[in-house]
């Protein structure tokens, strides 16, 4: 865990579970939520809003830093955090678009049998 | 819920893709590819310029390129034409960096930025813009299949 990015990508987990992993803690979901509110913060402003310690931000972060969802980058002298909705929009199209779709045709599909028949 | 409270002049977004980085610069930057995902737009760099066309040929942008270093990074102006408010802002910048990774994968970065004279563009690039871009196009390179 040396790098900030993508060296500690392929331990085995593949994109979407390090981003389910990321997700499912509430403190990581709410420095998302914060970083949505008010993107390119640093580590002391995000930790200023958390009853935690800085190195306790700074391991969530580093986790949303791996599943893809935080990036952060050299400003000066600052590293500002950025959200990155990247990787939630792919498990939309992967997951949520097709069984929405099915949900869909099959609607679609009952209107039609019930139209024929009734 | 939470909702945006300021302006975002700076918006970073970042996807792996399993090609080469010379594979993800010809799908940034010829329009065959382009079309297939960058909400229908063909693009093509010529003469300094990054032009996008609409289906019909219609000028959806026209700016500067301000760096080109293929296939590692490439700059340029931003200005949404196909728009006449968003036309009417400033221009912004976006910046495409190509980082090669292992196992056959690249790191994708887009910065938008420059945005504080452009409010109304941040805002609509920022929803699903950026999102769906990268996304299509990490479909595209990676299955040949276009996003419907």
């Amino acid at each position: 865990m040396t790098c900030d990015h993508s060296v500690t990508y392929y331990l085995g987990m593949t994109d979407d579970d390090l981003v389910f992993r990321a997700l499912a803690d509430p403190t990581r979901r709410l420095l998302l939520d914060r970083l949505f509110e008010r993107d390119g913060r640093t580590l002391t402003e995000l930790e200023s809003q958390l009853e935690m310690t800085r190195f306790g931000v700074m391991k969530h972060l580093r986790i949303l830093e791996q599943a893809g969802l935080v990036v952060s980058r050299k400003a000066g002298r600052n590293r500002l955090h950025y959200l990155n909705p990247v990787p939630i929009r792919l498990i939309h199209d992967r997951w949520i678009d097709k069984y929405t779709e099915h949900r869909v045709s099959a609607l679609a599909e009952l209107k039609t049998q019930l139209e024929e028949t009734g | 819920m939470t909702t945006i409270t300021e302006i975002q002049t700076t918006q970073v977004y970042q996807v792996f893709i399993k090609a080469t980085p010379e594979a993800i610069w010809e799908a940034i930057t010829r329009p065959e590819f382009t079309v297939r995902y960058f909400h229908g737009a063909r693009i093509e760099l010529a003469d300094g310029r990054r032009r996008t066309y609409g289906p019909n040929g219609e000028t959806w942008g026209d700016e500067a390129i301000l760096e080109e270093d293929p296939p590692r990074k490439l700059v340029h102006g931003w200005r949404s034409l196909y728009d006449p408010e968003l036309a009417a802002e400033e221009t912004s910048r976006v910046t495409w960096e190509i980082e090669q990774q292992d196992g056959g994968v690249s790191l994708l970065t887009v910065v938008h930025d420059q945005l504080e004279g452009a409010p109304k563009t941040a805002s609509s690039v920022a929803g699903v813009g950026w999102m769906r871009v990268l996304s299509g196009l990490k479909t595209l390179l990676e299955t040949g299949d276009a996003l419907s």
